[in-house]
């Protein structure tokens, strides 16, 4: 059952281009549940070249890749493989045919070692039918140090860091000899230096003539390494541009539906008012050696940094996920170091957390219930017990409207609306929890350029009426854009801090690697 | 094609060399501090209770212990799968009776009884596969069901008599002695815990055991048949009860209708202290045995003390949650080693 | 422009109903088959005393079942109530006495359960296996040789005696049913319940105090426990130690058969309380038509195993083409659980 391009030894670039051809997706339609994904959306992939995919959240571009993935299923259409038309297909099946989706999140197995998970479902067996490990790692070490992951090939998957797990998926594409490599937003969760070895690699691929693909919000990444670009929108395919004639004004322009001036980061009119959020000497190691941050009402402060800074273990410590071995914290005055986190909203701090898929939503709950649960002991009730459900469905309601949530029916589970809207869903949670202080982590992670827009006003407005606002963000370009000041963290510390006009991208961009 | 420019490795030779040796230390330790543990209850009932140390002591321990090993054996299999079995212990039973009853009313002699034991063993386990793998039930609820249905059968078959007799020339097995303090039954059921170590080490199907309990949705992806290879381990662990009734008919020389009963948390409880997770993906063979003899040496030692036989599950109980405790420590003290081994590396 | 809809106030109670028709057929059946059944209305309520215990544990392990854990010593922790009730009278105690010994025994055994689970936070499995086995170890320790029997008859009424025909035992069932469908459905307790259920990350990070909502839905399992512990004794006139073992089926059944999800979140109170007295109906028809009890466990099991089933089949979620359905049911992952 194992693979012939691995049972032979083959691996890594040195692979000959047979595998790689043309792969095209025609006219494909998708729907889930009477929700049409994907109508009649018709993309060419070609070797030799990266070609990129943009869009909104929700526009259709994870869909298609996975139905050209064979993972999901198309309704009608054709995928055309090398001029032939695909038989459906499984994803073990793409990948006999040479096609291979890094998906966003790589799932390895943390327990395997590096050699086992790239040899997953297709051992090397030896004499008597027993593992053959010495020729698993030899092979393994030569196909993984080609993709640039330098880790001994007996390493336990878990031990590695999101970057080298995502160069493993790549070894994997590779050492199953695929040609047509898919990549889903694989640079969201990485620092600016990984994902720069990523797309050399990616690079380096294209020279030796593999198809690839790949998904991004990131347009500046995008413009800089693709070689086509196809723009989704609501579910269809509205744009095609290639490196040369592409402009950003034109990718945004197909993406939204609509002009969209690039804002600059608006002056603050009133002064800020009285220090709201003061975290002094927080230690919690190994993650947070030492960061003292002050947030007044009013103002927008922010957190930039590299992923894996601390800035996300920084913000659990001061709600109380954390213990923190010592520091204080302390909102509106009052301390709630290490209280936790019920205690924490009740004195007026929130936080708006950055993986919503885990610790935000609960997926299979209604909206309505979504958005009340910070508040669920603030809920009108009848005899001072029972929760008054009307109430409560208003309260969620005017929650959801006033964050213009986009939904059919707020007693829908929360995993049918796109990522865009359960953010917004987040949001209204939050916002109903009527806090003095908000941390913001990553707010606009896998959310469209819409919608964004909308997450930056909700956030001003929200300071304006006196919020004192934290945002963590690895986009630079969300940090100028909001804040009055800037912290930079590196390591667990603060390096330095930057206020007004003097936030600029290259300023940032220094203090996050650690320059002074 | 492949040229050899193409391949180069470019670890350095000493971190080679450093992380290898780290990987097998890391193997390793679960079951030494085991080991470490079992010598520190040893040396401490023995300063209490001399015999303690007597070879007849230790023969005995180990050949109760061969009971529980069988069955912690096919545990960690089902374990390392993400799976659980709460009926083991009953499987046992009912294999320990109805061949306990072919002996003692139709002198069946050791090799068919042994192959009848196995045979219970895996038509029993085989309820547990069909249920969990084709019928899709949760493993705690499948379980469940046939540890009822399995105890009510013990009943049924025992229909009130209990089996007493069993001929000197099986019992010996228990008390013969190979070597001091090593019981001939010893020498019979460790080549099963080799190959069951074996199998998991060096198999394909031993490996898919680990790929799925890590991660059955990317396992079942890979290609990995899953449904399959579940289905194979509760009947490898029914099969392993069943042999371990016949051991039991060994040892005790007896059977009743509540035979076993107990049996199933110290099956887990073994295979927990040896290094199997519940979660699946770690732990192995040599871990249930292991285990086993520390349960049994630990069990013993109480009894040395003068406690009463009611209080052994409770001992067993505590045992688990102090194991599971010490799991946890542990894996928290690694987590935290590894973050700062990650930091390094950028 | 938003476009938003009021949810739908009721949502279609499509298993409850199920549940209900199933009842209703069944006693149907069994008042015109099987004589005695019925006698007219009050030996079906004469009935109920039987398995009401397996009703009040079925209601704790459902809270338990809800938040996404699971409590294998429930039916453990109401022998050794029923033990140390059973010593107390012995003892020349009180019924009042009694009772709340019972009803405290099994608060701590619940207790202990939930410092170990929330606070150390070790599964719920592992614990509660070993807590089951701890537990009959202590109940059979303290019965000793003969456990107590013989108790006053203040006492007995509480397993045995009617009140205007209608049990007193079924009386607390009720009660208590009507309080934890209440507590549940409507209270800030009973909302975390079921959120930790659904993600207990996401439970978290929203500010639920995760821990001692965990730490209180043991307790109040093994209370519950206590009191089943109380009517058992009342109703056998004995203590009831090694019963261990033999109530813990029929309760998951119950709770599972009720439509509660194995992993917590979904499942609703008051459909575990018609498959408690689906459940037990049945059993007692069984027994009294002159079925074995080995045969009664057996169509326990048989019904646990079909109702998951059927649940799979039922489940709203897909209401999408037949092949997606299919395909969900072949997937390999059924019965692992949600992700994270």
């Amino acid at each position: 059952m194992a693979d012939p391009a691995i049972r032979g030894g083959r691996s890594g670039l040195g692979l000959v281009v047979e595998n790689s051809t043309d792969y095209e997706a025609r006219a494909i339609t998708k729907s889930f549940a009477e929700v049409i994904v994907l109508r009649e959306a018709s993309v060419h992939f070609r070797p030799g070249e990266i070609h990129a995919l943009v869009g909104e959240n929700g526009a259709g571009k994870s869909t298609l890749l996975k139905v050209m993935a064979g993972v999901y299923s198309l309704d009608s259409g054709s995928l055309v493989l090398g001029g032939a038309t695909l038989p459906p297909l499984s994803p073990r099946e793409a990948q006999r045919r040479g096609i291979y989706l890094v998906p966003q999140e790589p799932r390895l197995m943390r327990d395997l070692s590096v050699a086992e998970n790239l040899y997953l479902g297709a051992l090397p067996t030896g004499r008597l039918g027993s593992v053959a490990w010495r020729s698993m790692n030899d092979t393994t070490g030569g196909l993984i140090s080609s993709v640039g992951l330098r880790v001994h090939p007996r390493t336990l998957a878990g031990e590695l860091s999101l970057a080298q797990q995502q160069l493993l998926e790549c070894a994997r594409a590779l050492s199953h000899g695929c040609g047509i490599i898919f990549f889903d937003e694989p640079t969201s969760p990485l620092t600016a230096h990984d994902a720069d070895k990523l797309f050399s690699l990616m690079d380096q691929m294209r020279g030796r003539g593999l198809t690839l693909g790949f998904i991004s919000h990131r347009l500046d990444e995008v413009e800089a390494i693709s070689d086509r670009i196809t723009v989704l929108r609501d579910a269809a395919v509205v744009a095609r541009e290639e490196r040369g004639t592409a402009t950003r004004e034109k990718l945004v322009a197909a993406m939204i539906g609509r002009q969209l001036t690039v804002s600059r980061r608006t002056g603050h009119t009133s002064a800020p008012g009285a220090v709201m959020l003061d975290a002094d000497e927080v230690f919690a190691p190994p993650a947070v050696r030492g960061m003292s941050v002050q947030v007044r009402a009013g103002e927008i402060v922010g957190l930039a940094g590299l992923v894996g800074s601390g800035r996300t273990e920084f913000a659990e410590t001061l709600f109380g996920l954390r213990a923190p071995s010592s520091g204080t914290v302390r909102v509106g005055g009052r301390d709630i170091t290490g209280r936790g986190p019920r205690r924490c909203i009740d004195s007026g701090l929130i936080y708006l957390a950055e993986d919503r898929g885990r610790t935000g939503i609960f997926a299979d709950v209604d909206i309505v219930r979504n958005a009340t649960s910070a508040i669920v002991g603030r809920l009108p009730r009848r005899a001072r017990t029972f929760i008054r459900p009307r109430q409560e469905e208003e309260l969620a309601r005017a929650g959801a409207q006033r964050m213009d949530v986009r939904a059919s029916s707020l007693g829908a589970p929360i995993k049918t609306l796109s990522g865009g809207n359960q953010q917004k869903v987040m949001l209204a949670r939050w916002v109903l929890a009527e806090p003095r202080v908000a941390i913001f982590d990553e707010p606009t992670r896998g959310v469209d350029v819409g919608a964004r827009e909308s997450i930056f006003m909700t956030i001003e407005s929200l300071t304006a009426n006196g919020l004192a606002a934290l945002v963590i963000s690895s986009e630079l370009e969300v940090l100028v854009r909001l804040c009055d000041r800037v912290y930079a963290v590196y390591e667990g510390r603060i390096v330095g801090e930057v206020a007004g006009a003097d936030i600029t991208l290259e300023a940032l961009g220094q203090l996050v690697v650690g320059a002074s | 094609m492949t040229t050899a420019r193409d391949i180069q490795t470019v670890l350095p030779p000493e971190e080679d060399r450093r992380q290898s040796r780290a990987m097998i230390e890391l193997l390793r330790r679960r079951e030494v501090q085991v080991v470490a543990a079992m010598i520190v209850i040893v040396a401490v009932s023995t300063a209490f209770h001399p015999y303690f140390w007597a070879s007849a002591n230790f023969g005995y321990i180990l050949a109760d212990s061969m009971v529980i090993a069988l069955l912690a054996l096919g545990e960690t299999f089902v374990m390392l799968g993400r799976g659980i079995d709460l009926s083991v212990g009953s499987v046992m039973g009912l294999s320990a009776i109805i061949v306990g009853f072919q002996i003692q009313n139709h002198n069946m002699t050791l090799l068919p009884a042994v192959l009848l034991g196995a045979v219970i063993g895996v038509v029993l386990g085989l309820g547990n596969a069909l249920l969990v793998a084709v019928v899709r039930l949760p493993p705690i609820i499948a379980t469940l069901g046939t540890l009822g249905v399995y105890s009510g059968l013990e009943f049924v078959v025992t229909n009130g008599n209990q089996v007493d007799t069993i001929p000197n020339s099986m019992t010996n097995l228990g008390s013969n002695q190979v070597l001091p303090g090593i019981p001939e039954i010893f020498v019979y059921t460790l080549p099963l815990v080799l190959i069951a170590a074996l199998v998991l080490r060096h198999t394909v199907f031993g490996r898919s055991i680990y790929a799925v309990g890590d991660d059955a949705e990317a396992a079942y992806k890979a290609g990995i048949g899953v449904q399959r290879v579940l289905f194979m381990t509760y009947l490898i662990a029914g099969l392993l009860a069943g042999l371990a009734g016949v051991v039991f008919l060994i040892y005790t020389s007896g059977a009743s209708s509540t035979t076993g009963v107990n049996d199933n948390l110290s099956a887990i409880a073994a295979a927990l202290i040896g290094g199997t997770a519940l979660t699946g993906g770690r732990g192995g063979a040599f871990g249930a045995l292991v285990g086993s003899v520390f349960l049994t040496v630990t069990l013993t030692a109480m009894s040395f003390a003068h406690m009463p036989d009611v209080w052994q599950p409770a001992g067993v109980g505590a045992l688990v949650l102090l194991a599971v405790l010490f799991d946890r420590r542990a894996r928290d003290a690694s987590v935290a080693r590894r973050s700062k081994r990650r930091r390094w590396r950028r | 422009m938003t476009t938003l809809a009021l949810p739908r106030r009721w949502r279609l109670p499509g298993w409850g109903v199920c549940l209900l028709v199933a009842l209703a057929a069944e006693l149907i059946y069994f008042t015109l088959t099987t004589r005695h059944f019925a006698d007219g209305g009050t030996g079906m309520l004469a009935l109920t005393e039987q398995f009401v215990p397996i009703g009040l544990l079925a209601l704790g392990l459902a809270m338990v079942i809800l938040t996404g854990n699971i409590d294998l010593s429930v039916a453990a922790n109401a022998s050794l109530a029923s033990v140390f009730a059973g010593t107390a009278l012995e003892h020349g105690y009180g019924t009042l006495i009694a009772v709340l010994l019972a009803i405290a025994v099994g608060t701590a055994v619940g207790l202990f359960n939930g410092l170990v689970i929330a606070v150390l936070g070790i599964d719920s499995l592992l614990v509660t296996l070993a807590t089951q086995f701890i537990v009959t170890s202590i109940e059979t320790s303290v019965a000793g040789y003969s456990p107590p029997y013989g108790f006053a008859s203040s006492f007995l009424r509480l397993g045995q005696g009617a009140i205007a025909d209608v049990p007193v035992a079924l009386l607390v069932f009720l009660l208590l049913a009507v309080a934890t469908i209440a507590v549940v459905d409507g209270t800030t307790f009973g909302r975390s319940i079921t959120l930790i259920g659904y993600s207990r990350r996401a439970a978290d990070y929203t500010g639920i105090t995760t821990r001692r909502a965990l730490c209180a839905v043991f307790t109040l399992s093994g209370a519950l426990a206590g009191v089943a512990g109380v009517l058992l004794a009342a109703y056998y006139n004995s203590a009831q130690p090694e019963t261990g073992s033999i109530l813990l089926l029929p309760a998951i059944t119950a709770v599972v058969l009720g439509g509660v999800d194995i992993f917590g979140g979904r499942g609703r109170i008051g459909e575990v309380v018609i498959a408690v007295f689906l459940l037990g109906f049945l059993s007692q028809g069984m027994l009294i038509e002159g079925d074995s009890s080995l045969a009664v466990t057996m169509v326990t099991g048989l019904l646990l195993i079909g109702a998951l089933v059927l649940k799979v089949m039922f489940e709203r979620n897909f209401r999408a083409s037949w092949a997606a359905r299919m395909r969900q049911l072949r997937s390999p992952l059924s019965h692992l659980g949600r992700p994270g």
